[in-house]
C-alpha cells in the first residue's frame, strides 16, 4: 500500500518556541491513521505543518509522492487535503448553506454532493438556511466534516472529532467517518483513545513534539503498558 | 421573535432613544429647517460612511486600522479635480503612472521565478535593496526631465485656484501640450519600464519563503499586456483623447472623474497592501505608524502638487443650473432646467450636496452590500473576518483577498473624496476632519460592521447638522428666557459625547459584535 503522506522529521516553532522537533507520520492511502498523544504533545501542530498553516523549518512533507513544505497552505489544500479543525470553525454569520458553499474548488461542488452530504448528515439538510452560530455542537461537527467534503480531497485532516459532544452523537460520527474513509484517507487527530481505537487502522504516537511510537491499532490496543506509558490510559 | 427582542434591547431602546432625540430635536425648529437639517445630515453621512465603510471593511478583514484614509479621500478629490478641470495633464500622466506600475503586472511572474531561486541569505537579503535602490536611481533620473503639462503654483494666474475658478465661469485656460525635449521618448519608456520591474522583483525576493510554484504560462503575461496597451494609447492618442474630455459636458466628465478617482484609490490600495502594509502583518504596531506616516507623507505630496490654497471644484452642468426658473419647483422643472437648488417642503434645497450626494452614498451602500451578501468574493470576506486561517484551509487565497478589500476601502475613500469635492470644495485640511467623523462614526455604529459603519455615519452627520442649525435659531431653555446658541466647537464635540454615551451603553457600539 502507498503512502498518501510522508512527513518526515519536521521541526516546527511557533515564534520562539520549539513545538515539533522530529515528528515522521505515514499515513497508507485509503487508510484512517490516529496521532495519539497528550494534551500539548504537537498533534494539532503536526497536522497544521501539513497544511503549511505552521511554518516548517526542517524535515520534508510529501502529499502523493510531491514535496509540499515551503508551499502556501491554499496551494497545498488546493492539491485536495480537507481540515476539520479542533473547535470546528464554523463561520458564525455565515449561513450553513454558505459555509458549504464556500469551501466549493469548482463552481457546482456543492450541488454534486447534495445527496451524499444529506444523507450522511439529514440534519444540516433543515438548518440550511439558518446561520452556522445557531447550531448545536454536533451540529458544527457535522457540518465542519461535510465543509471538508464539498470539494474532491483525498486526504481528511480531523482534529479532536468527539471533543465535547454527547455519547450518542459520538457514535453518530464514528459511524460517518467510518463511511466517509471509504473516499477518502483519514489523518485523525484524537485525545478519546476508545474512539480512535474504534476508528484507526494505524497510530502515531507524539510525545513531547516528537513521534515516538507508531503501528497498526490492533497491536496497540493489546499493548496496555504502551498505552499507559505514553496516554496515560489503561 | 422574542428572543430576537431580548438578545438586543439594549440596542432596540438605544435606537429608540436616539430616534425620540432627534424627533425632540426637530419639533424646537420649523417643518423646513427640519427637511433641510436632515438632508444635509444624510449628505455629511453619506460622505461619512464611504470613508467609514472602507475603514470598517479594512479593518474587519485585514485587523490593520488604516489611518491614512482621511488623506486618501482627500487624494481622490484632487485627482477627481485634475481629470474634471485638467484632462490633459491626467493624459499626460496616463503613461507615465501605467509604466511605473508595470512591473507589478508581472507578480505572477515573479514569485514564480523566485521560487526557482536559491540564494544563501546573506546574498538574499543583499539583493532586493540593491535593486530598489537602482530603481530608485532611475526614477530619479527620468522623473524630472518627463514632460507634463501642469499648472504653476508660483504664478496664481495659472495656478489651480485659477484654472478652477475660469472653469466656474465657464470658461478654460488655453493649455499648452507638454512635448519630449529633455529626453527621447523611448529612453523614458524604457528606463521606467526596467525602474519598475526591478521595484517590483525586488519586493518578491523579500517574500521568498512563500512564494507560488510552477510554470509561467502566457495569463502570467496578460495583466503586463493590458497596462502596455494604456500606456501606449495614452501616449499616441494624449491629444485626442484630451480634447475629447475637453470637448465633453461637464456632467459627463464629473462622472469619468469620479470613476478615474475611485480606480486610482483602488489602484493606490492595491499597491499600498502589497507592498507596505503586507511585510507588516504580523507587526500591528508598526502598520499603525506607517499608515499615520503614509497619511503625512500624503498631505505633503498633495501641498507639493496642488499647492496648500483651497479652491473650488465647479459643479457639474446638470446641478449648476441658475436663471429665472430657478429654484425648481418641481422634480420636472428640476430636469428641464438643471437648477442647482429646488424647493422641497418649502425649503431650498442644494441638488447636489442634499439629493444627489445621499443619493449616491444609498447606491454605494447598496452595491457593497450586495457585494458582501450575495457574491463569492462577499461570502470569502465575511468568513475572512470571522477566521482567515480556517478560509485559508479551504484553499483559498486569502491574501488576493486583503488585496481586493484594501483597494475597495481605498476606492471608496477616493470615491467619497472626488464626491464631495464640488459640495465642499478642496483643501489639504480635508480628510482630517473627516477621519475623525469617521472614526467616531464607527465607534457608534461598530468597527467591524458594515451596517454599522452606515448607521454610525449617518448618526454623525444628523448630530453634527443639527448642532449647526441649532447655532443658528438658538435652542430656548425651558422656564427661562435664555436662548442657547451652541458654537462651532461644540460640533465634533457633540459626536465625541454621543460615542461616548454609546460606548457606555454598548461598548461594541450599536451593532458591533462581541470578539
Amino acid at each position: 500500500m502507498t503512502n498518501i503522506l510522508e512527513v518526515q522529521g519536521i521541526h516546527t516553532f511557533i515564534g520562539r518556541y520549539h513545538i515539533l522537533q522530529g515528528v515522521d507520520v505515514s499515513v497508507p492511502e485509503g487508510s484512517i491513521t490516529a496521532l495519539l498523544g497528550r494534551n500539548g504533545a504537537g498533534k494539532t501542530t503536526t497536522l497544521k505543518s501539513v497544511l503549511g498553516l505552521r511554518s516548517v523549518r526542517e524535515g520534508s512533507i510529501l502529499f502523493d509522492g510531491k514535496p509540499v513544505h515551503g508551499m502556501r497552505s491554499f496551494d497545498i489544500a488546493a492539491l485536495g487535503i480537507g481540515f476539520v479543525p479542533e473547535h470546528r470553525a464554523i463561520f458564525r454569520d455565515l449561513s450553513v448553506e454558505e459555509n458549504l458553499k464556500i469551501a466549493e474548488r469548482h463552481k457546482g461542488d456543492l450541488a454534486n454532493k447534495r445527496d451524499f452530504i444529506f444523507d450522511l448528515f439529514p440534519d444540516l439538510k433543515k438548518f440550511l438556511a439558518m446561520p452556522g452560530l445557531s447550531l448545536s455542537g454536533g451540529q458544527q461537527q457535522m457540518l465542519a466534516i461535510a465543509r471538508a467534503l464539498i470539494a474532491d480531497n483525498r486526504l481528511l485532516l480531523i482534529d479532536e472529532p468527539s471533543e465535547g459532544l454527547a455519547p450518542v452523537i459520538i457514535e453518530h460520527m464514528i459511524s460517518v467517518i467510518r463511511q466517509l474513509s471509504k473516499k477518502s484517507t483519514v489523518l485523525l487527530v484524537e485525545q478519546n483513545f476508545l474512539v480512535a481505537s474504534k476508528l484507526a487502522e494505524y497510530y502515531v504516537i507524539i510525545e513531547e513534539g516528537r513521534s515516538v511510537k507508531a503501528g497498526k491499532m490492533s497491536d496497540l490496543v493489546n499493548d496496555r503498558a504502551a498505552i499507559h506509558q505514553y496516554l496515560g490510559a489503561a | 421573535m422574542k428572543p430576537f427582542f431580548r438578545r438586543n434591547s439594549m440596542l432596540l431602546i438605544s435606537l429608540l432613544v436616539l430616534i425620540a432625540l432627534f424627533a425632540f430635536a426637530g419639533r424646537g425648529m420649523g417643518s423646513k429647517d427640519f427637511v433641510i437639517t436632515m438632508l444635509r445630515g444624510l449628505s455629511v453621512g453619506a460622505v461619512t460612511f464611504l470613508v467609514a465603510s472602507g475603514f470598517s471593511l479594512i479593518f474587519g478583514l485585514l485587523d490593520v486600522l488604516n489611518l491614512a484614509q482621511g488623506t486618501l479621500y482627500m487624494i481622490g478629490a484632487y485627482i477627481g479635480w485634475t481629470m474634471y478641470i485638467r484632462p490633459d495633464t491626467f493624459m499626460d500622466l496616463v503613461p507615465l503612472l501605467a509604466l511605473m506600475v508595470s512591473g507589478f503586472a508581472l507578480n505572477g511572474v515573479w514569485n514564480i521565478v523566485v521560487g526557482h531561486i536559491h540564494l544563501n541569505p546573506k546574498v538574499q537579503r543583499i539583493i532586493p535593496w540593491t535593486l530598489i535602490a537602482l530603481s530608485l536611481a532611475l526614477f530619479a533620473i527620468i522623473l524630472p526631465k518627463y514632460p507634463i503639462a501642469i499648472w504653476d503654483l508660483n504664478n496664481y494666474a495659472q495656478s489651480p485656484v485659477t484654472y478652477s475658478f475660469m472653469a466656474d465661469q465657464g470658461t478654460r485656460l488655453p493649455v499648452t501640450p507638454a512635448v519630449f525635449s529633455q529626453i527621447s521618448p523611448f529612453l523614458a519608456f524604457g528606463g521606467l519600464l526596467l525602474a519598475s520591474m526591478l521595484f517590483a522583483f525586488a519586493v518578491s525576493l523579500f517574500g521568498h519563503a512563500a512564494q507560488a510554484q510552477g510554470r509561467l504560462k502566457v495569463k502570467n503575461f496578460v495583466p503586463l499586456a493590458i497596462v502596455l496597451i494604456v500606456a501606449m494609447v495614452g501616449y499616441v492618442f494624449n491629444n485626442t483623447l484630451t480634447n475629447f474630455f475637453l470637448g465633453m459636458d461637464t456632467t459627463v466628465l464629473f462622472l469619468i472623474s469620479v470613476l478615474v478617482a475611485a480606480l486610482s484609490g483602488a489602484a493606490l490600495g492595491g499597491l499600498m497592501e502589497t507592498v507596505l502594509i503586507r511585510p507588516l502583518y504580523s507587526r500591528p504596531i508598526y502598520q499603525l505608524m506607517l499608515t499615520i506616516g503614509l497619511s503625512a507623507i500624503g498631505v505633503q505630496i498633495v501641498q507639493a502638487i496642488w499647492g496648500r490654497n483651497e479652491f473650488i471644484m465647479p459643479k457639474p452642468s446638470l446641478f449648476a443650473g441658475s436663471g429665472g426658473a430657478c429654484p425648481a419647483s418641481s422634480l420636472a422643472s428640476w430636469l428641464q432646467n438643471h437648477c442647482s437648488t429646488i424647493w422641497l417642503l418649502g425649503g431650498r434645497v442644494r441638488v447636489y450636496d442634499e439629493i444627489f450626494i445621499p443619493l449616491v452614498g444609498i447606491i454605494v451602500l447598496i452595491a457593497v452590500w450586495i457585494l458582501l451578501k450575495r457574491t463569492r468574493l462577499g461570502m470569502v470576506i465575511r468568513a475572512g473576518v470571522q477566521d482567515r486561517e480556517m478560509v485559508e484551509a479551504l484553499g483559498i487565497n486569502v491574501r488576493r483577498v486583503f488585496t481586493m478589500v484594501f483597494a475597495l476601502g481605498v476606492g471608496l475613500a477616493t470615491f467619497g473624496g472626488s464626491l464631495a469635492a464640488p459640495s465642499t470644495g478642496l483643501s489639504n485640511a480635508m480628510g482630517e476632519s473627516l477621519l475623525l467623523s469617521a472614526l467616531i462614526a464607527l465607534a457608534i455604529g461598530g468597527l467591524t460592521s458594515y451596517p454599522g459603519a452606515a448607521l454610525g455615519s449617518l448618526l454623525v452627520g444628523f448630530i453634527q447638522q443639527f448642532i449647526i442649525k441649532y447655532g443658528q435659531i438658538g435652542i430656548p431653555i425651558p422656564f427661562t428666557d435664555i436662548v442657547f446658541k451652541p458654537s462651532p466647537p461644540i460640533v465634533p464635540a457633540s459626536t465625541v459625547l454621543l460615542m461616548v454615551i454609546v460606548l457606555l451603553i454598548l461598548p461594541h457600539g450599536l451593532l458591533g459584535k462581541k470578539e
